[in-house]
């Protein structure tokens, strides 16, 4: 077999699960997944056009309408200072969907890597689990506080807690799925043909192992919101007048008495995403991966 | 049973070599040096060399870092730049509270858990699995802020029926009302993961063959589910409730600093944001180990749980 056959044949077997025939339409027959993914797709619109989709300025204050409880000018009432809640919801969206999704990207790039390695390369297995499992012994929560300790707190100090929370369970993951992989005909007719280590890992190893990677991470993503989030709420990540929902419900908390919808609004768009993004996880990991039941 | 605990030992060790490394570059990063602040503003070179000499500074990190551990061994953690009082005695002010706050979470959430779980298994497929179901993912896609939140409007202010800001003393000196709240917040939150698992570990169990055989041999339906599933899909519950450990810490966290429960999440926190770089560090500290203790728990709990694991 000449190695352009052999690459066509894992190109085929590339497709993987997420290709596999009927599981779109398995997952469209799910009422509960498509609710979901229509409801995150919006919350995910609305975030990236924020400046076309917001109704007035997020930081424009205005003291002499401060505190105002939800009315047909501002939907969702005016906060300590008069800012448009619903505006500044659309812009802490935006910034708190961004944390989670920079987290979840390079954790799990660097998860990904870390286990293909460790299954690939079997003298440096034994290293990279145990590295794994060290990381895996520090809760997230703390690394933002050390971090923002060290460096100040903001964003950078909440994507590296929500990177170090997002890698070990990845790398753990991506191992057995690519120890599956390797085990498969190909990678030794691969070898056999002399196709190189990097060809072998990135395009026969690395492709299928993609989409149980993938899953996994839809399923950690309303984890992560929630972590960056709570890094928010106690003041380790973005700083104001930046508008991030954890952040934001944490300002609201002084005035929870005389005007709870200023702390209740954000807490429950964090609520709302997490949700979706769960449900939508758990439908996915049903329809594609049933072995991450677990 | 020795050998899944050494393991754990094994693997904490460098961890918690990772958290005193960490601890030790916040005492690093002090935006001042510390030699300049003791020998005053108009202070010559040559007095500030002198002082950097005798605290050791002008030695390398390696050989700082042993001084450190050291230090920490002996329980000397320095000294609070807000409080002026030592950091070892601001944390065992501290530890208490934290610890109560903890075991009442759990207290409140591993019954329910376990019992809508088991519940759910039992009725699985009616509108009442269903029910608990939805309640749980709800639960898991709640912030902890937000329960907080809540539990603070209604049960704290409008309804007026406990307390929610502090401490009002030990347990068993009338200090239960204060508990109630801050355990209420952090244990809502992790009874839908316990229920979920519950639930398909109970699921796992009854069709097993020794609940077959406990059936037929004509055991009451409680006596079956409560002694032979139960006890059995206990199990992996316990290790999630290992996994859950980092999420009960960061909770709590949260959760202390909302009722200003005088706890050490409350106090890092505090530390951070008026950079008392030595009580941050020393309580971060103590979080991280209080983290390996319950992960250790966890696996010595398992090994009794499961007594197939204490052959050799």
């Amino acid at each position: 077999m000449s190695v352009e056959t052999l690459n066509a044949a894992v190109h085929a077997e590339e497709s993987g699960a997420l290709g596999r025939s009927g599981a779109l339409r398995r997952l469209a027959r799910d009422k509960v997944a498509v609710a979901a993914a229509l409801l995150l797709t919006s919350i995910a619109l609305a975030a990236v056009f924020a400046p076309v989709v917001a109704p007035y300025d997020p930081y424009l204050t205005d003291l002499t309408n401060v505190m105002q409880p939800p009315t047909a000018e501002h939907w969702f009432g005016t906060d300590n200072t008069g800012r448009d809640i619903l505006s500044r919801v659309i812009y802490g969206t935006r910034n708190t969907l961004m944390l989670g999704l920079v987290g979840v990207v390079i954790g799990g790039a660097l998860g990904g890597v870390l286990g293909i390695w460790a299954a690939y390369y079997p003298r440096a297995d034994g290293w990279i689990m145990r590295l794994v499992d060290v990381m895996l012994a520090f809760p997230a929560i703390l690394i933002g506080l050390a971090v923002a300790a060290v460096a100040g707190a903001g964003l950078t100090a909440v994507v590296i807690a929500l990177v170090v929370a997002t890698v070990p369970d990845v790398a753990r993951v991506a191992r057995g799925a690519a120890v599956g992989v390797m085990g498969q005909e190909f990678m030794e007719a691969g070898r056999a043909v002399g196709v190189s280590d990097r060809t072998l890992i990135w395009r026969y190893l690395t492709l299928n192992c993609i989409s149980t990677i993938f899953v996994f991470l839809t399923l950690r993503f309303g984890q992560i919101i929630l972590i960056g989030s709570a890094l928010g709420f106690l003041g380790m990540g973005a700083q104001p007048p930046t508008a991030e929902l954890g952040m934001m419900a944490a300002q609201g908390r002084d005035f929870l008495f005389m005007a709870p919808h200023i702390a209740t609004i954000p807490s429950c768009a964090i609520f709302v995403i997490v949700l979706a993004a769960n449900l939508l996880g758990d439908a996915l990991r049903d329809v594609l991966d049933p072995r991450l039941q677990q | 049973m020795g050998r899944q605990i050494v393991h754990r030992l094994l693997v904490s060790f460098p961890a918690l070599l990772g958290v005193l490394f960490l601890c030790f570059c916040l005492l690093q990063v002090v935006p001042s040096d510390p030699a300049m602040i003791i020998a005053g503003p108009d202070a010559k070179a040559e007095t500030i060399a002198a002082i950097r000499l005798e605290l050791g500074l002008d030695r390398p990190i390696p050989i700082q870092f042993a001084d450190y551990i050291g230090r920490v061994l002996r329980g000397d953690l320095g000294r609070s730049i807000i409080s002026n009082r030592m950091v070892s005695e601001e944390l065992a002010l501290t530890i208490g509270p934290t610890v109560e706050l903890m075991l009442g979470a759990m207290l409140i959430a591993v019954p329910l858990g376990l019992a809508l779980g088991t519940l759910a298994a039992v009725k699985r497929g009616t509108l009442l699995d269903r029910l608990i179901m939805a309640i749980s993912v709800a639960g898991v896609s709640m912030p902890v802020f937000f329960i907080g939140l809540i539990l603070i409007q209604y049960v704290g202010f409008k309804w007026a029926l406990l307390p929610f800001t502090g401490r009002t003393g030990p347990i068993w000196d009338g200090g239960l009302p204060s508990l109630i709240l801050p355990a209420a917040t952090l244990g809502l939150v992790l009874i839908g993961p316990i229920a979920r698992l519950t639930r398909t570990a109970v699921l796992e169990v009854l069709g097993a063959d020794f609940v077959r055989t406990a059936r037929a041999k004509g055991l009451r339906e409680t006596v079956v589910i409560v002694h032979h599933a139960l006890r059995n899909a206990l199990i992996p519950v316990v290790t999630l409730i290992g996994l859950q450990a980092a999420f009960l810490l960061g909770g709590a966290v949260v959760t202390e600093t909302m009722f200003s429960w005088p706890g050490v999440g409350r106090l890092a926190v505090g530390a951070i944001v008026s950079s008392d770089f030595p009580t941050a560090q020393g309580a971060i500290m103590i979080l991280a180990i209080a983290f390996l203790t319950i992960n250790l728990l966890v696996d010595v709990l398992y090994v009794y749980l499961d007594p197939r694991l204490q052959r050799p």
